[in-house]
């Protein structure tokens, strides 16, 4: 075993705040929704606005450390391997197979993982955005020409951002459980916090 | 700069200081607030007999007081909407005691004149408007019931041969303290209306004329202290915001000195503006499809004083185990049944029923037809949808009756109910005779026959408005069976019913399923890890 | 300090200008219908559980009430309800007593008499609690 570097502070930072925030935001949306009651709504819809305009803070940032540190690239999809990585995870992870995929310092991200995280930050993180924007908004909004003749209620936008949030509800979950699928339970996490990475010693010398 | 500002602004309030003091002192007030004292003036330096004699001798300053008073619905009792119905007291009828009409010696004392016992009242006649009646500042005016108006300046019987004694007024006294009209003047007859203190509107009573802030946080007493006319600002006697001509959506600014509007001054927004939530802005968001008065007025009949909220005239008539007419009373000593008018229910500190109003209503008139099968009757109501642009969210007191109507020619009846004769039903008891003289003095046809059929009526909620931290909270509406959940046509978010429910299904569904696979893929990896020991 | 003496001016110039009003007082009964209402007719509702109506009783049960000058069964003056340290003592929680902390005694009084005499019994304009 050796460790590799592989999650610098700033991206560290960025993915357990954004987690924090995510839960936090799912927690209180539904609260809005109306599928219970927790904190009162006055204070869930006070606490959901306030903790998305925090995150879109927190993603300016990352957009921008993104693009400056070419890390971008790591969410770029391949088809390479990807279906070996699904045999994995639906077989070898059972038998003790191998990992097929190597972490490297270049390529943190499995193509599974590429494929989820860029449909995360494509389509349903704009998605939820947007659709909060335009529901925050929707006052100014609806004053519009534009959004009268288009016949934008507030009930639509409500439901694009209710069904965003079952989408990032589902991912959630999902991506908590692999989480837990390193060679360990918590290797990766463990990586997540301190961003040293155990891989195979092979793959470190790979890795120069 | 600060203490500068402090120090000179003191030095201000200290020359002011005596006059200050007087302005706040309601006792001294009137002294300096007008340049006249009435009490000094010849004309009102005389015993007076009656009431078109004090008329009289203002008219002989206020030359045109009466004119401008003849063009008010005050004093008409009639209004014409814009869809040309012809509303009015003269001509509606409601349900609650129905009609003045055949019944004027009685209800017309809330009449702005003097005589008027009869159609045969003379509307052009300038004495005979009322000036003390809005005008007093004793609060010892009183025109008695039965008297068509008219006042007592001497002690008499009345009615004749009941032993009951009505005490005179001072004429004199009162014409020499006439001042601005108050609350306890419009309230006179406002807080009255429907025959009895709260019983009409529900937001009007006379708690009002000295409430607490908590009652409302303009007419407190010890604050704000509106009068009626601070917001129902009058010009030649002529008072805006009259319930015929409803501003339900008001898009205009606040209301500054010296500029010219249009716009009805007796809005929440004549005076607050489009965008008043200063600490949370977000809530102005909500004024373009909630009236105001929906969160600041979470109750109403809340000063302690009882409206009524449904009255059936069916079961009038029942004598008590003694052969006099029965009445009950509540634990509170409130009659909820009388022999001369039925059944009543009360309420206080009732939550207003809510609806989308555009500020038309359409009433139904003495001589439209009405149909039974289609009960209740809407004695009036409100026009308004979520989608057309004019409408707004507002609370009303929807009072619901049960009245009499002519069960052949299908219309409402006018029944003559006050009165010493043989015909008056709250003499006699007998529909069928009350209905006769009643139809026969508006000249409309009578079949001979009276049914009963049940009535609503929609009144607005506008008065008795809660000092903001008693408002309603978000969760009051953004909730599953909250205040609006019987108001469809907006979404609102928290409202169950507002939900597409095949996207909440689809979406528990499938975290649901995921959070399954997980759990599964992680408890056969468990299995797999042991076996593979 | 300076804003304490200032303020301390400032209430003495205030009440010598009441003072001089007070001189050939004639009785508000609108100010004595707050005062009645929002401090006797209050602590009557809490302690005995019931208003006391204007109209329960006679002008001249009311003036004879004043003239005794005993508050029911307690050791206290009427007049100790009408008196500035009274109005001090509640003027916390009581909202009339603190708009009214500045007025002479003696105006209250006559306001509250102006207001029972109106509204007693055989009153102008007899009138219950509200
Ligand atoms: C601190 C509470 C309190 C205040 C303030 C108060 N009262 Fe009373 N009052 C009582 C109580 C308690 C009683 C019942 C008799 C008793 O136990 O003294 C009472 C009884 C009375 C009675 C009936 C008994 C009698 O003596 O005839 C009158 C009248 C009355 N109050 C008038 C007033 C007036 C006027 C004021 C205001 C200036 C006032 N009260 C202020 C507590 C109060």
């Amino acid at each position: 075993m050796a460790r590799i570097y592989i999650f610098k502070r700033f991206e560290r930072f960025w993915h357990w705040s954004q987690a924090a925030l995510i839960m936090f935001m799912l927690a209180t949306g539904f609260e809005i929704h109306g599928s219970y009651a927790l904190l009162g709504w006055q204070k869930a819809a006070d606490l959901h606005t306030t903790a998305a305009w925090t995150l879109i803070g927190l993603w300016l940032f990352a957009i921008f450390w993104h693009f400056t540190t070419g890390e971008w690239r790591q969410y770029i999809p391949t088809g390479k391997n990807i279906l070996a990585v699904m045999n994995y995870y639906s077989v070898g992870i059972f038998t003790g197979a191998p990992h097929p995929f190597r972490v490297t310092q270049l390529s943190k991200h499995n193509p599974l993982q590429r494929l989820a995280y860029l449909l995360v930050k494509l389509f349903i993180n704009p998605l939820i955005w947007a659709s909060g924007l335009a529901y925050l908004y929707y006052n100014e909004l609806a004053a519009t020409k534009w959004a009268a003749s288009a016949g934008l209620s507030l009930g639509s936008i409500a439901l694009v951002h209710t069904a965003a949030a079952f989408m990032m509800l589902a991912f959630l979950i999902g991506h908590l459980y692999l989480s837990t699928t390193g060679h360990t339970p918590l290797a990766h996490i463990k990586a997540m916090i301190t961003g040293w990475e155990d891989v195979e010693s092979d793959a470190a010398a790979v890795t120069k | 700069m600060r203490t500068g500002i402090f120090m000179a602004a003191l030095m201000a309030a200290m020359l002011l200081a005596p006059a200050v003091d007087a302005a706040s002192d309601p006792g001294s007030a009137k002294l300096l607030k007008s340049t006249a004292d009435h009490s000094q003036f010849k004309a009102l330096q005389q015993e007076f007999n009656s009431g078109p004699e004090v008329t009289k001798a203002c008219l002989s300053c206020h030359t045109e007081a009466s004119k401008q008073l003849h063009k008010t619905e005050h004093w008409k009792w009639e209004y014409r909407n814009a869809q040309g119905q012809l509303l009015g007291k003269k001509t509606l009828i409601n349900n609650f005691c129905t009609t003045p009409v055949t019944n004027e010696a009685a209800c017309n004392i809330c009449h702005i004149g003097y005589g008027w016992k009869d159609d045969s009242f003379d509307f052009t006649s300038e004495v005979n408007v009322d000036c003390l009646v809005c005008h007093d500042s004793t609060g010892n005016y009183r025109k008695p019931a039965g008297l068509a108006g008219n006042v007592v300046t001497k002690e008499m019987e009345f009615p004749p041969g009941s032993g009951n004694i009505i005490k005179p007024i001072n004429l004199k006294k009162i014409a020499q303290a006439v001042g601005k009209t108050s609350r306890d003047n419009c309230g006179a007859c406002h807080f009255y209306g429907g025959g009895g203190d709260g019983v009409k509107h529900g937001d009007m009573d006379s708690s009002l004329a000295s409430p607490d802030k908590a009652l409302d946080v303009h007419m407190d007493a010890l604050g704000n202290d509106f009068a009626c006319s601070t917001c129902h600002m009058t010009q030649g006697h002529q008072v805006p915001g009259s319930r015929y001509a409803p501003t339900a959506q008001d898009k205009g600014e606040a209301h500054l000195r010296g500029k010219a509007y249009k716009t009805n001054p007796t809005t929440c927004q004549a005076c607050h503006g489009q965008a008043p939530h200063k600490k949370i802005a977000k809530l102005n968001d909500h004024t373009d499809k909630v009236a105001c008065q929906t969160c600041h007025i979470p109750k109403f009949a809340r000063g302690g004083i009882a409206t009524k909220m449904s009255w059936d005239w069916s079961t009038a008539g029942k004598m008590g185990p003694d052969g006099k007419p029965l009445t009950i009373k509540d634990a509170k000593g409130h009659p909820i049944y009388t022999a001369i008018k039925g059944d009543f229910v009360l309420g206080e500190n009732v939550v207003p029923e809510y609806l989308w109003f555009n500020g038309t209503v359409t009433y139904t008139l003495r001589s439209d037809k009405i149909d039974k099968g289609k009960e209740p009757v809407r004695i009036n109501h409100f026009e308004g949808s979520a989608g057309d642009g004019k409408s707004l969210i507002w609370p009303v007191k929807i009072m619901r009756g049960k009245q009499a109507f002519d069960s052949v020619n299908k219309t409402l009846i006018v029944a003559h109910l006050a009165g010493n004769d043989d015909t008056a039903y709250w003499t006699n008891f007998n529909w069928e005779k009350a209905a006769a003289v009643g139809m026969a003095a508006v000249g409309e046809p009578f079949s001979g026959k009276v049914d009963f059929v049940k009535t609503e009526s929609t009144w607005p909620i506008t008065h008795m408005v809660a000092p903001a931290k008693d408002a309603l909270r978000c969760h009051d509406c953004h909730a599953s069976g909250g205040r609006l959940e019987k108001v469809r046509g907006v979404y609102i978010p928290g409202r169950a019913s507002d939900h597409a429910g095949w996207l909440d299904t689809t979406g528990w569904a499938i975290a649901a399923l995921t959070l399954l696979g997980v759990l599964g893929h992680g408890l056969a990896r468990v299995l797999a890890s042991r076996r593979n020991k | 300090m300076k804003g304490k003496f200032t303020l301390g001016v400032l209430t003495l110039m205030l009440s010598a200008g009441a003072m001089s009003a007070a001189q050939a007082y004639d009785g508000d009964w609108k100010r004595g219908r707050i005062y009645y209402r929002q401090v006797c007719t209050v602590c009557h509702t809490t302690e005995l559980k019931k208003a006391i109506g204007p109209n329960e009783r006679t002008q001249a049960e009311w003036a004879a009430f004043f003239k005794n000058d005993k508050h029911g069964k307690g050791k206290d003056t009427v007049k100790h309800f009408f008196s500035k340290q009274y109005r001090d003592s509640i003027k916390a929680t009581n909202a009339a007593a603190a708009k009214f902390a500045a007025v002479p005694d003696n105006e209250l009084l006559e306001d509250v008499k102006a207001f029972l005499n109106r509204s007693a019994k055989d009153g102008d304009a007899p009138a219950g609690c509200s």
